[in-house]
C-alpha cells in the first residue's frame, strides 16, 4: 500500500479519521489494559492471591470461616 | 528678506501638504510590498521530485496517535468518576439475600432480613394455594390476583412491612388466615393481600429469582 492510498483511504475523509482514532482508542485501551494487568501478574508471580491460595491448599479452606 | 518672510508661510505649507499624503501611505502591507527582501533560492538544494506523500500521511498519524492516546485517556477519567458513584462491592453483596428453601417445611413461614427489612416466605399448602386462588376480586381493596403475587404458587415471597405505618405483621393469625398487623389491626390474607384494617395497599412483592433450591432476594 502506497503512502497516497493510505491518505486515500484513512485521512481524506474527517469523518473516517475521526472514526479511526475513536475506535483505535477503544481497542487500545483493552490492549493496553491486558498488557499492563499481564506484565504486573508476571512481575509479582507467587506474590498474588491466586498463587497463595494455590500453596495454601486445602487447609486454607478450613480457615475461610474464621 | 522681507519677501522671504513673507513666502516661508506658503513654502512651509505647500512643501506640507505633500509630507502629510505620504506619511498616509506608508502602511506596513505597503511597507513590505516595498521590501527588497527575497527568499533564497534553494532549489539547486532540493529534490527535484519531490513526493509529499510519506510526510504527510506521517504528519497526519501522528495527529491520529496523538487523538487516540488523549481520547483513551478521557474515557478512563470519565470511567473513573462514573464508577465511584456506582454501588461498591459490599454494598452490591449486601444488597442480596440468598435462602436455602429445602429446610422450609410445607406450610411454614420463614422471616429473613434482606437490606434491612423482614422477608417473608411462607411454603404454602396446596389448600392455602386453593384459598388464595379462590378470593373474589371484588372483595378485595387493592386487587391482585394471586398468580400476579406468586412466581411459584408453592412459595409466597413478600416483605414484612405493613403498607399502613410499616409495623412487621405477625404469621398465622388475623381473620383471613394470613398475618395481622398488632399495630393498628390490619389483615391480610393467604396470598398477602390487605383484608380488613386501615392498611391501604398488599404486602410488597420484592424482586426474587429461583435458582435450584434456593431463592435470591434482591
Amino acid at each position: 500500500m502506497s503512502f497516497a492510498s493510505i491518505y486515500k483511504v484513512l485521512f481524506k475523509r474527517n469523518s473516517i479519521f475521526v472514526g479511526t482514532v475513536f475506535v483505535g482508542a477503544f481497542l487500545f485501551q483493552t490492549e493496553f489494559d491486558s498488557a499492563i494487568t499481564k506484565w504486573y501478574e508476571n512481575r509479582n508471580k507467587g506474590k498474588l492471591w491466586k498463587d497463595v491460595k494455590a500453596r495454601i491448599g486445602s487447609n486454607g479452606a478450613e480457615d475461610d470461616d474464621e | 528678506m522681507l519677501s522671504n518672510l513673507i513666502r516661508s508661510p506658503i513654502t512651509v505649507r505647500t512643501l506640507a501638504k505633500p509630507v502629510a499624503i505620504t506619511c498616509a501611505k506608508l502602511s506596513t502591507t505597503q511597507l513590505i510590498n516595498k521590501s527588497t527582501y527575497r527568499t533564497p533560492d534553494f532549489d539547486d538544494v532540493l529534490k527535484k521530485d519531490r513526493n509529499m506523500d510519506k510526510s504527510r500521511v506521517f504528519s497526519y498519524f501522528m495527529v491520529g496517535s496523538m487523538g487516540l492516546l488523549s481520547s483513551a485517556g478521557a474515557k478512563s477519567t470519565v470511567e473513573t468518576f462514573l464508577s465511584s458513584m456506582s454501588a461498591s462491592a459490599d454494598v452490591l453483596a449486601m444488597a442480596k439475600v440468598e435462602v436455602s428453601l429445602a429446610n422450609i417445611p410445607l406450610g411454614k413461614n420463614v422471616v429473613v432480613k434482606w437490606q434491612g427489612k423482614p422477608v417473608f416466605i411462607r411454603h404454602r399448602t396446596p389448600h392455602e394455594i386453593q384459598e388464595a386462588n379462590e378470593v373474589d376480586m371484588s372483595a378485595l381493596k387493592d386487587p391482585q390476583t394471586d398468580a400476579d403475587r406468586v412466581q411459584n404458587p408453592e412459595w409466597l415471597i413478600m416483605l414484612g412491612i405493613c403498607t399502613h405505618l410499616g409495623c412487621v405483621p405477625i404469621g398465622e393469625s388475623g381473620d383471613f388466615g394470613g398475618w395481622f398487623c398488632p399495630c393498628h389491626g390490619s389483615h391480610y390474607d393467604i396470598s398477602g393481600r390487605i383484608r380488613k384494617g386501615p392498611a391501604p395497599l398488599n404486602l410488597e412483592i420484592p424482586k426474587y429469582e429461583f435458582a435450584e433450591d434456593k431463592v435470591v432476594v434482591g
